[in-house]
Formats: C-alpha cells, structure tokens, sequence
C-alpha cells in the first residue's frame, strides 16, 4: 500500500525485535468479543488513476464552477485570487506542519500570524488581533459568549442584519448559557438608533451588528455603539466582507469593542462553504478573555526577535475546563492565505480593489433599476452587496442567468422567510465584473 | 527574519486590476460620510518580493516532508499529494455555498457517501461534518447531550472527564454549560472502575473517554464502563481524534457509545496546516441523530440536497456546511486504502510504536510498562536528578533535524511526568524509526556526560530558545506595538536579520 512504508518482512521482524509472535498479541487487552470481525465494508483501494476519474465524475455533478461568474454574496465572495497564493501555501513547510508548539522550528508559521495580527489590527483598529478562529459565524459567538464574561450580564442584542447562519451559530453557543437574545428589527435595510434605544437595559451584555449588514447595507455603527456605551453595553461589529475595510472607517474608530470578521475574501476559495477563517479583535485591556492562538514578539537566547505563541493561559491545553474557549486547531494555512493575499495588494492594490468593488455593484444596481425590469427595496448606502425587487418571478430569472453563465443571486425572501421581502434577489458585484459583463447582466435581465 | 512591513519600498506594486475601473462613478456617491474611511496603510511590494518573502518564510517551518514528526497525539503522517489535487478541482473550488442544489450535486454526494462511510468504520448510525476542528465536534457532541437531556425533561449537571484527557475534553464540556468531575487514572493507566461507579450519579450526563487513550493504552473494560456509565441514564462520549490504532479492529458503536467525534487531519491524513483548517465530525447513535446540528445531506434516491434536521437539532455550529476541501482530502484517502487497508494503518502504526517502546524504554522509563497502542509514553524522568529536563531532551533532537515528540503531555502525578509521547504513524519505515531510535540514545548518552549541550540545546537551528515569559511580561502582539518600542528595543540589524 503505497502510503504505509513497511513491508510484511519488516513487519514481521518488528515483531518479533518487540518480542510477540504477531499483531493480534500486542492488542491483546482488547477483549475478544469487542473486536470488529472481518472486513470493513469500505470500496477500494483506488489506485492513483482510478481515484482521480472517481473524483473527475463527482466533479462533474456539479455545474461548470470554474466559468460560472456568481452574482451571489452573503457571506461567502468570489473575489480575484492572485495565483502566487496557492502556489506559496503548496510549499509543504506550511501546510504539513503542525501548530507551532515548537518555536524553533516553526517560526514561518508564527512570523505569518504576526504579520497578518498587523495587517488586521490596521484594517480593523483593534489593539489586540486573534488571527483565526473556525469563521466569521463562530467568530461572532465568541464574541458573544466573551461580553457575557466580562460584563457578567445574561442578554444579548443582535440585529435582525445579521447573517442568519451567523446569528445561529450565536443561539447554539449560548443555548447552555440561557442568555436572553433579543432581535433588533431593521428599518429602511439598516439598524435605528431610536429601536435600539428602546430595547437596550442595563443588563444588556453586548449589541451585535453586522456591517456591511447581510442586506448589504452599511450601518451608523458610531451612533449605535454611542447608544450602546450609554446603557454600559459591549459593541460588537461583524465584519462578513473583508474587503469593505478597505474603504469603511475602522471598527476602532467607531468605538467598536469587539469585531469578529470573516477573512474568506482575503485569500481564500468559496470552497462550498469552507475551510474560511474567523478573526477576533479587541481591546488590549480584553485580552485576557480572548479565545485562540496569538504570536507575540520577544528574542531567543542570543538576543535576536522572533515569535512565539503567548498569552496562552487563556487556553484549553494549559486551563482545561477554565479556558475561555475550548478551540484547539484553528484555520492556520488560511492565516497565511491571507498575509500573502494583503501582501500581493498592498496599501494601493486593497484600496483599489475595495473601491472597485463598490463602483461595479453601483453600476450594476443603477442599470437594473434604470432597466424598469427592478425596484429598490431600501433606500440605503451599500459596499458591495445590494437588494432589489424583481417585477418578473424570480425562478425565470435564476434559469436564464445560470444559462448565461452567471449564478444568480440570492432569493433573500425565500431564504430568511420573510413575506414583505417576496420577489427580492441579493445581489453581490465584485472586482471579477468587468464592465462588459455587468452591461450583459443588466441586457439579461431587461428582456 | 525581517518582516513583510520592514521590506516595503514606496512605489512598488504586486497587483493586477483591469484598466477600466468604471471610474465614473464616484465614492463620495456611494459610501456616506459617516462610514467613508482613509486609505489603510498596508505595505508596498512587487510580486517577486512577495513571492520570496514567503519561500523563505516557509524554510523556518519544518514540515512532515523534511523527515521524521513523531507528535504524540497528534496523528503527523503523510498528507497524499494527490488529495491536495483533488481538493483543487474547479467545480469544487469555485462552488458558491448557496449555489441551487442541482448545481452541486456532486459536492453534496460526496458529504452525503463520505458520512456512510465513516458509520461504517466507526459502527456509528449517522454523521455532522459541519465541526470545523475536533475541539469544535466535541462541543457539538456535548451540547447534543445536553438538548438530549433538556429534550427528557431531565436536569443533569455534571460530566465525567478522565485526568488523561486532552484539555479539549474538559473545555467543551464547560462550554457546553457542564461542571466537569475528574475521573482518577488507576495504576495500569486506565480509567479506574471503582472511582467511576462512585462518580457516576443521575445528576451525571455522561463520560467522555479516549480509548486507546492519552498514555497510548487500550482500556479493554469499556463494556464495565458502558454498564455503569448507562446504568445511571448517562451517555458515553467516545474522543475519536486519533483512531490511527483502531480502524478495523474497533467501533466505538460496537462498544456502547453513543457519540464520536473524529479528527479528519489526524486519522484521515488531512494536512495540519500549522495548526489547521481540519475537521471534526460528529457521529451518533440512531436515537441523538434528531440532535444533529443544521443542516444534515439527504438523498431521496434521485436528488442530494440539505435538510434542517427540524426543532430538536442544536443548531448551527458554523455558517455554511462544512469544510469542505478536508472533506475531499479524508475520502479520498479512505477509497485509497479500502476496507484492507485501513485495517493495514492501524496494524502498522501500532507496531511502529510498540516498536520504538520496546527500543527505547532501558533508555527512557515509560509512564506504563505495557504494550501500547499507536503511540507510547516515555519519559525524561531519570534524568532530572542531572538536572535535565525532558524540554532539554527534545530541543536537542532538533539539533539531530528531528521535530520533537509531544512533551508534558499527558501530564498528572505519579505515572506521567516529565512525559514525551511518540507516535510513528503507519507512513514511517522501519530505517526511519531506527535512525531515531539510535538519536534518541545518542542523547540519553549526552544527558550524563555533558548535561549542559542539552540545556543549552538547541544548537543547530535557525534561532535559539525563546523568552516566553519576555513575551507575556513585555507583549508585542502586531508591528505597530514593536514601533511604538522601538527606542527601547534597539534591535541591532544582524538581530533581525539571521
């Protein structure tokens, strides 16, 4: 079998340098009657050839990814993806390691956290950087279940804004908390300081906005966070689309206390929904209460700067059952995913490609509306993400958008199950649209 | 090495955008002023400068191709080059994760075959592969016992956790809202039977167990164990992370458990990635399958598609489905060695262990003096009265180019202290094991005549010991906290560039 090295011969002479006669002798306290008989029931072995047709036809199950142009976002992007990136984290000093327990051999891996803790605590203000959780949804319950330790209160506000897996994934991990959540209704697409006043008390732990929201719309997070500080609520902002940063204010600047992000567009494929990778950021006086890996700088015995993993007495390995989270791996490889992708852009290239974005989406959404074919839902500013109404039946639309080889976007009514929004499509316009092929969306959707 | 920031040279450009940037269109239109921001500073660098910088960052890692990883408990074997191919492909790669069901059949096929699978190799009636690491499965399996109880009507507070277990273990137990109660080891190194019947109490929801487990020993009472744990209600929690000892000789589902979570980048040859993406299903009895975090794949004998599991499910444990690139990884590894062949990893790697205790154990006493399963405990512990320590042992292995096993873990008194646990996966050849065995000896050997070459350990590599507690006294966690000290630091160039 070509991936077990030793022959039988060797085996055997294992054996019996071990001192037993065979292999049944050494798993000999393994009862008789507790032992599996006979043969798994699994197809193979496969070899090399047969296993790549195998995966060639699952392949061709699905439809023809590597041309479709998706005009779909919410939570997961189609951006650009310089090929240098895949090629870099090919090397298999990277990707075989294992998490960097042994700083000296492993400072490829620690100097990447640190680069990409920079890059983030630059993009996203923060203080402190934790650079990967699992995603942006574990990401936010982290977050959550983080204000309810530091302010001991027991109620959480989220808006109803937020990425619905994200705001379950909040419910599930604070399920054993019993932690009163309470949603925040949206107006016009976006939060209102006037609603969130009247839901904040002074048991509220945190307030938790996604921005840009999942409609796409780009929230007052100053005045909300404002609003929050008030009744000594935490802020927490959600960072879904990356890139946004590029052109937004800082979270930091904003006030924000926490911000859980989703780097899936700094480097990463859409991947059906995974592996992504979550980020944390936070106050420096919050660190303590942080869950997950961090590399910190210090020297080696000859006075020379390298990183380590610090702080890590808020981990399960040292703490057990007092950690502040139970995460173990993390998303490593993405982490320097998106160091080499920050890198390759750089301070113009991240700039140009977040404003890009914003230009394509509008171009896009002006045309639809100008085309009569669409309506505006909200009257409110967007990044890259935006909802129209469609005054023909959605399912006409999907058929011939997929045919032009677009996939379309997302039946947002359908999906969060909300009447009011009936016939409305969330759409997402990247970098990857050129103006020509934007032109040809709009030209399909008018006739 | 110098930093990203540190190479940035004003002017220079590493990206590509097309020309027409629809420029006509206006920002100040678009983004409020509220929320308009200034242009971040990030670096300034050409692709090539990029390009390098990360190459020569990879070779200060040591990866599973530049030779022996023997990480106790951590499953280091070869990640197939193929595999990373396969998880590669367009149409998997490219694949929105709100694309229309008949746009992914094939990726929701392979979920759906990739579960039935893993019921078969673990006896096990169905699967969640929405856990993105092992940590993140036992927290779905633990949180799936507490909705099973809710669900009953029962109250149950407490969760049985062995002192052996991995910190993972008591961690999502208290996340999940449980009080953790540590379960003694006996003085065989398994879990203590009649420590447990005392421990076990209806207000007890379970037992997590690791079997073999952390000191690399089988503990062949798990039906007592079941008895008891059943007896009070409770249920019986298997920690698959690492089956590299079981496949094909033991279920967890023949032997009374009720839940498993698996660790596909430990078994299933997935890449560890540096510390991950891996993945961490969750498989369950027939009865806690309602449990089942959202969504699950269903197949109707036409279609795949993705099913909320309805009102008794956990919930969502990630946004989307899974991750799903390791998932290709792990099934492509299991069609590659088929039924025979797992069983094969299993016989291997157990016999590559037992192999190095019996070569080793003269040489470092081992917490148990057993047969063990697919990994072994030594420990340093002999040498401590020459004042070295197990630390000093295994930063003088990477003087010999070896990564070194995992230390200090297990960790509780009296058996496993100063503890190093090896584990040569199925991948390891015999001369491999026999190079390190006679390092391992080699050392033993400079432990006595010159214990300070091992303190001072290591020599070779390319920086030397580190200041931890530096790191945590002083903390520089980014850049700008290193610019802000700058004055204070006064880092010479030859201290940066090594």
């Amino acid at each position: 079998m070509r991936y077990i090295a030793n022959t039988d011969q060797q085996k055997r002479e294992m054996l019996k340098e071990i001192g037993v006669s065979s292999f049944e002798e050494l798993i000999g306290t393994i009862p008789e009657e507790m032992r599996f008989r006979g043969e798994l029931d699994i197809p193979g072995p496969l070899s090399e050839a047969e296993l790549e047709e195998e995966f060639a036809d699952l392949a061709k199950r699905n439809a023809d990814f590597t041309s479709l142009k998706p005009l779909i976002g919410a939570g997961a992007y189609k951006h650009h993806l310089p090929r240098a990136i895949q090629a870099l984290l090919g090397r298999e000093e990277f990707y075989t390691s294992y998490t960097p327990y042994q700083p000296e051999l492993s400072q490829g891996t620690l100097q990447a956290m640190f680069e990409l803790q920079t890059y983030l605590a630059r993009l996203t203000g923060m203080e402190v950087v934790i650079p990967s959780v699992y995603d942006g949804a574990s990401a936010t319950a982290e977050a959550a279940l983080m204000s309810l330790r530091l302010t001991r209160k027991n109620r959480i506000i989220i808006s109803s804004t937020l990425h619905p897996h994200y705001r379950s994934v909040v419910e599930t991990y604070t399920a054993p908390h019993g932690t009163e959540i309470i949603e925040l209704p949206y107006q016009d697409g976006l939060v209102a300081g006037p609603r969130l006043e009247k839901v904040l008390t002074d048991d509220t732990a945190a307030v938790i906005v996604q921005s840009p929201n999942f409609f796409g719309g780009i929230e007052k997070i100053a005045e909300l966070a404002g609003l929050a500080h008030a009744r000594s609520a935490l802020f927490i902002q959600v960072v879904a689309e990356s890139i946004s940063l590029g052109l937004l204010k800082t979270p930091g600047e904003m006030d924000v206390d926490i911000v859980a992000g989703e780097a899936q567009s700094l480097g990463m494929e859409l991947s059906f929904g995974g592996p992504y990778n979550g980020y944390l950021g936070a106050r420096k006086k919050y660190l303590r209460q942080l869950p997950g890996r961090i590399a910190g700088e210090t020297v080696d015995r000859d006075g020379k700067r390298v990183f380590v993993m610090t702080s890590r007495a808020r981990e399960q390995d040292i703490r057990r059952e007092k950690a502040t989270s139970c995460i173990c791996s993390n998303h490593g490889l993405n982490i320097i995913a998106s160091d080499i992708y920050l890198s390759l852009l750089g301070t113009e290239g991240f700039y140009q490609t977040a404003l890009l974005n914003t230009r394509a989406a509008h171009y896009l959404e002006e045309r639809l509306v100008a085309s009569g074919g669409f309506e505006r839902v909200f009257d409110y500013p967007f990044f890259n993400e935006f909802l129209l109404r469609s005054k023909k039946p959605l399912p006409g639309i999907r058929a011939s958008l997929l045919e032009a080889g677009f996939l379309p976007p997302l039946a947002l009514g359908a999906f969060i199950g909300d009447e009011s929004l009936e016939n409305t499509a969330l759409f997402c316009v990247t970098e990857i649209f050129s103006r020509e092929k934007l032109n040809r969306v709009t030209q399909l959707l008018s006739t | 090495m110098k930093l990203i920031f540190e190479k940035s040279i004003k002017g220079r450009v590493g990206y590509s955008l097309p020309a027409d940037r629809i420029e006509e269109i206006r920002v100040e239109d678009c983004i409020p002023p509220y929320a308009r921001g200034r242009k971040k500073d990030l670096i300034e660098a050409s692709e090539v400068d990029v390009v390098r910088h990360f190459t020569q960052l990879s070779k200060f890692n040591y990866g599973i191709e530049d030779g022996l990883y023997p990480l106790g408990s951590c499953t280091m074997k070869y990640n197939p080059k193929v595999n990373e191919h396969l998880a590669g492909l367009g149409n998997f790669a490219n694949a929105h994760p709100f694309a229309p069901a008949d746009t992914v059949q094939g990726c929701l096929k392979l979920m759906h075959d990739l579960s039935v699978l893993l019921c078969r190799i673990t006896g096990m009636d169905a699967y969640t592969l929405a856990p993105a690491a092992g940590a993140h499965g036992e927290l779905a399996g633990i949180l799936i016992i507490r909705k099973y109880f809710e669900d009953r009507g029962e109250q149950r507070s407490k969760m049985l956790v062995p002192d052996s277990a991995h910190g993972t273990n008591p961690a999502s137990s208290a996340m999940a809202g449980f009080k953790v109660v540590e379960l003694k080891s006996n003085k065989s190194g398994t879990v203590d039977i009649g420590e447990l019947e005392r421990l076990m109490d209806e207000d007890t929801a379970g037992m997590m167990l690791t079997n073999p487990n952390t000191v690399g020993l089988f503990d062949g009472r798990i039906d007592e164990i079941a008895k008891i744990v059943h007896g009070k209600g409770g249920l019986l929690y298997y920690d698959g992370a690492n089956l590299n000892a079981t496949l094909g000789i033991l279920r967890p589902g023949d032997t009374g458990f009720d839940i498993v979570h698996l660790n596909l980048h430990k078994t299933f040859a997935t890449p560890h990635g540096g510390g991950g993406p891996g993945a961490g299903p969750v498989g369950v009895k027939k009865f806690l399958s309602p449990y089942l975090p959202s969504p699950v794949v269903v197949f109707n004998g036409e279609n795949y598609r993705l099913r909320d599991p309805g009102e008794k499910s956990i919930g969502m444990m990630r946004a989307f489905w899974s991750n799903f690139s390791v998932l290709i990884k792990a099934y492509a590894w299991i069609l590659s060695l088929g039924g025979k062949g797992l069983r094969e990893v299993s016989e291997a790697s157990v016999i590559n262990a037992n192999y190095v205790l019996v070569k080793l154990k003269d040489y470092y006493r081992p917490s148990y003096d057993r047969f063990c399963a697919h990994e072994c405990v030594l420990t340093g512990r002999d040498y401590k009265k020459l004042g070295v320590k197990t630390m000093d042992i295994a930063k003088r292995l990477m003087d010999y180019g070896y990564y070194p096993p995992t230390i200090y873990f297990p960790h509780f008194k009296p058996y496993a202290e100063e503890t190093m646990m090896v584990e040569p996966c199925e991948s390891e050849g015999k001369e491999v094991l026999d190079d390190f065995i006679a390092v391992m000896i080699k050392i033993s050997e400079e432990a006595r005549s010159n214990p300070e070459l091992l303190r001072d350990a290591p020599h070779r590599t390319r920086i030397r010991r580190t200041d931890d507690v530096l790191a945590i006294r002083r903390p520089i966690l980014h850049y700008d906290d290193e610019l802000r000290l700058k004055d204070e630091l006064n880092y010479r160039p030859e201290d940066i560039n090594f």
